[in-house]
């Protein structure tokens, strides 16, 4: 899967301290109409995102491949389920638009605004993301900036080409009469699972 | 031209009869100031913010064909082919070009100012394309067949009824006028348009110098379609979005979506570097493959503007609206009124005769009423008011001002008997002046009374007006702690002389010997805010002439707007080689009656809350608080007069006077004026106080017709009731 960046851990702050602001990105990404989770382990997130595929009445989801969604097990959780679930570029292309849930991941939140920032060059990151009308996305709760200006001192230096969307809230409009409606042409419902204890790529997995 | 005026009359009264269009944008405006401060609450600091992306636009305006230079090579360097278009002509060739080179049948359209600019869509469709537009607003407006009515929120003028209607209408069924319904309706329709379409057009918040790459803000996610699923990407921008580095962006992104809803950051914030990979079905298999992408860089005029020294400020621009949603005058009429182009408010007249000439910014840059709200609020810093009036000095230049206009200020109001007795003749006779062939004339007095008024009364002139009172006021005190000069200004002279009396006996208290300089005329702001700069130099002597044969400590002033003229004197004259020098001394000891008085009980321990006064509510006048900076010190003499201080909202909001326009503008000055009488009424206070003679006419029109009951008071009335009582 094309990626903006592929050491996006490089360039952010050493040491993945952020957790302790998770509580305000919590509350701004909610007051984003975000739905926010935060969970111990992968093992959790995948139960999690089980459980709410379940609530949604999903019958097909769509996900990219990263190595925490890999790791959390997505697949064969949601086959034993009996949910469709397809992961390979050809398949998403085909199955985005008909699918219920698309899950990403994302490389790191911010707490000023409840942001995520998802890696979107590949175009499997962006079928899921826009087509299926509930986007979840899979954060690790200690790769969270403070601000703005801290995001895009991180852009600056991993951002050469690609793409990469900043995503707050679901999609939404108040082009009636001034009134909020959530969900236009984007997802109607945005669901970002938090996870504390994430694996580190290449380290020893659970 | 006074056809094209009568043209924007009309319009002007069809706007505040629109229902849908009154309700919504009042709805908008009246929660914005309070949304806006929320979502800045965590921002850090604002104003620092706001030097910071003042700083990096006019620095980048400046070296602009060298920035575009380097966005188009590592634009280029990327993949991506960059066209520079004069003008929208070759917009629209190009794309054409690319259509037919590529067999593209269906376009899906995100939201593009700069297309708008060049009526693009219209042009596409002609050539045989489909064109789909799809933020919601703007798919609304293009099946209503209107224009933008705001920057933001282009379909603001229209109720969920007409939008069911249009919708029914194009979606071959019946639909409800449910708001939630009906956007879940649009999803689905517009979802097939998304999938269908083989080029996708966006416009561009930024692009990046550094990197090439393109910044796109949105809210329905409709920007990310059209870039993820058509083959072919084509972005069409102005070079002001241009910015040296990503950073930058990241400055403007702090402030762009707070100004514009109230939203920390939008939905979707995404740049793109170079063309992004894409799914295509070919031999009943998905493959990948590689978008097309082009941005086409447009000029339309603004490589010349960014040489012009006023004109280049509005690269400063970053299209949140923040200046529309605090205008008085655009929060009641909406964009329309503003000749039906793609910008409106005071910024879009200023970006209209940037990219469509002088000709259409004549059209309606009256409706600019310089309260310089909009100066507060722009993340770019922009002086709108003050790049509107350098305008109009360039268009009397070069079009002088109409013959009836120029009559009176070349020979009435350089003339300070002659324009007196013209004003102490209308007191006798209000008739002669306000009616028949006259009337244009009247409206550009300082003091105007034309027409009636159905929700204000109109000034009367007085019997008696100051200059022939002041001898019985003024009086030398024994030992006096200084000499002060008082300008009245006309108001004062002529409607309010118990107020100009009130701000003497204030000043005698204070132990000031007053002086009442009897060739005192107009201040001059009537002439110069028309542009006619020349005129108001001539006044500015008389003034400069009468003020300094008295040689006071200082010239004081309970007129806002005749303090800030005053104090400009000095560089008015700068090419006097006789009074430059004087007119420069003069204008550095110009003091704002309010301000100056509270440092005076200040110094004096007289500037402590007292009790056992009626309930005041304070009205903010534009130029006292955006223009003087003085917004503390009034508050504070009411409080020390022993007065009780209730705030009413938007306290800082125009009145609708603002000079000639609360005569030439009637209506519309009228539902301005509503909403600050209701406003007042809500406190419950029983008197309204303001330090500006020009607001006080206003007021008391208002006040007197609507609210019985409650005083309108210059805050020397107050204070010289208390002096009274000792």
């Amino acid at each position: 899967m094309k990626k903006t960046s592929s050491e996006w851990n490089r360039h952010l702050p050493a040491g993945g301290d952020g957790a302790h602001l998770f509580p305000e990105f919590e509350k701004r990404a909610k007051a984003a109409a975000a739905e926010v989770f935060r969970v111990k382990t992968l093992r959790e997130a995948a139960a999690l995102i089980l459980a709410l595929s379940g609530q949604a009445g999903a019958r097909k989801v769509v996900s990219t491949e990263s190595f925490l969604l890999n790791e959390a097990g997505l697949k064969g959780a949601f086959t034993a389920a009996g949910i469709e679930f397809y992961n390979v570029q050809a398949d998403i292309a085909a199955h985005a638009p008909t699918a219920d849930i698309g899950i990403s991941g994302g490389e790191f939140g911010i707490a000023e605004s409840g942001s995520v920032c998802q890696d979107s060059y590949s175009i499997e990151s962006r079928l899921v993301s826009t087509l299926p009308p509930v986007h979840v996305v899979l954060l690790d709760s200690n790769l969270i900036v403070p601000g703005i200006s801290e995001a895009f001192a991180i852009l600056s230096r991993a951002f050469e080409r690609g793409y990469v969307t900043f995503i707050t809230g679901p999609s939404r409009t108040a082009d009636i009469e001034v009134v909020l409606t959530i969900g236009v042409h984007g997802p109607v419902r945005l669901v970002i699972i938090a996870v504390d204890e994430c694996p580190e790529e290449g380290g020893n997995t659970q | 031209m006074s056809e094209i005026k009568r043209n924007i009359q009309r319009e002007i009264r069809e706007k505040i009869q629109e229902g849908p269009l009154r309700a919504n944008l009042g709805k908008f405006a009246e929660r914005y100031p309070a949304t806006r401060a929320a979502a800045l609450e965590n921002a850090g600091d604002v104003e620092a913010l706001r030097e910071a992306i003042r700083e990096v636009k006019a620095s980048t305006v400046d070296r602009i064909e060298e920035i575009a230079a380097q966005f188009e090579a590592e634009a280029t360097k990327r993949g991506v082919s960059v066209f520079r278009a004069k003008n929208g002509d070759e917009v629209k060739r190009y794309i054409v070009d690319l259509c037919k080179k590529h067999d593209v049948k269906r376009i899906i359209k995100s939201k593009s100012m700069a297309s708008e600019e060049i009526d693009l869509s219209p042009y596409l469709r002609k050539n045989g394309m489909h064109v789909c537009e799809s933020d919601m607003g703007e798919w609304i407006i293009d099946l209503a067949g209107h224009r933008p009515s705001h920057m933001v929120i282009p379909a603001i003028h229209l109720s969920r009824f007409q939008v069911a209607e249009l919708f029914s209408k194009e979606m071959g069924r019946e639909l409800p006028p449910d708001i939630p319904f009906m956007i879940k309706s649009a999803r689905e329709h517009l979802r097939q348009e998304f999938l269908n379409a083989d080029m996708g057009i966006t416009g561009a918040n930024f692009g990046i110098a550094e990197n090439g790459a393109i910044g796109l803000i949105t809210n329905e996610g409709n920007a990310r379609f059209a870039t993820t699923l058509p083959r072919i990407h084509v972005v069409v921008m102005g070079y002001e979005k241009l910015l040296p580095k990503m950073t930058d962006a990241g400055l403007i992104i702090k402030l762009l979506p707070r100004g514009a809803t109230g939203q920390i950051m939008t939905s979707y914030t995404s740049f793109i570097g170079g063309p992004s990979p894409m799914m295509v079905h070919r031999e009943n298999r998905w493959v990948e493959e590689t978008r097309e992408m082009h941005i086409i860089l447009l000029d339309n005029n603004r490589l010349k503007s960014a040489k012009d020294k006023s004109f280049k400020e509005v690269y400063q621009c970053v299209r949140c609206g923040s200046c529309l949603n605090v205008c008085p005058v655009y929060t009641i009429v909406g964009g329309h009124v503003y000749g039906g182009h793609t910008y409106a408010g005071g910024i879009g007249a200023i970006l209209t005769a940037m990219t469509s000439g002088m000709a259409d910014f004549e059209k309606f840059h009256e409706l600019c009423i310089g309260c310089r709200r909009c100066v507060e609020v722009c993340p770019g810093k922009i002086d709108i008011p003050g790049l509107i009036e350098e305008l109009r000095v360039r268009a009397v230049k070069a079009h002088g001002l109409p013959f009836v206009t120029r009559q009176l200020f070349e020979n009435v109001m350089t003339n300070r008997k002659i324009f007196h007795s013209l004003l102490r003749a209308a007191s006798l006779a209000m008739k002669p002046f306000a009616s028949g062939k006259n009337k244009t004339l009247i409206r550009h007095l300082p003091l105007f009374f034309s027409g009636l008024a159905k929700d204000r009364s109109l000034p009367t002139i007085a019997e008696k007006p100051l200059r022939d009172r002041v001898t019985t006021v003024t009086r030398k005190p024994d030992h006096p702690r200084g000499k002060a000069a008082f300008f009245s200004g006309c108001t004062m002279d002529f409607v309010l002389p118990e107020t100009g009396e009130a701000i003497i006996r204030v000043l005698a208290d204070l132990g000031y010997e007053v002086v009442f300089p009897l060739g005192q005329s107009c201040c001059g702001k009537p002439v110069s805010a028309t542009g006619d700069i020349e005129t108001a130099k001539k006044i500015a002597l008389l003034n400069v002439k009468a003020l300094d044969a008295e040689q006071t400590d200082v010239i004081v002033s309970g007129c806002p707007t005749c303090v800030e003229t005053l104090e400009s004197y000095g560089e008015l004259l700068q090419e006097n080689p006789e009074w430059r020098d004087r007119a420069a001394t003069l204008s550095g000891k110009v003091r704002e009656f309010s301000s100056f008085v509270a440092a005076e009980y200040e110094k004096a321990g007289r500037l402590n809350k007292a009790s056992g006064g009626p309930a005041v509510t304070y009205h903010d006048s534009c130029h006292l608080k955006r223009v003087l900076g003085v917004s503390e010190a009034p508050r504070k003499l009411i409080a020390a007069a022993g007065c009780e201080l209730r705030e009413m909202r938007d306290s800082d909001k125009c009145c609708g006077m603002s000079g000639v326009f609360g005569l030439k503008y009637v209506e519309l000055s009228m539902r301005i004026l509503d909403q600050k009488m209701k406003n007042i009424k809500d406190t419950g206070a029983e008197i309204v106080a303001c330090a500006c003679s020009g607001c006080m006419v206003q007021l008391q029109g208002g006040v007197d017709k609507q609210l019985p009951g409650i005083q309108m008071k210059h805050v020397a009335d107050i204070l010289a009731a208390r002096i009274k009582e000792k």
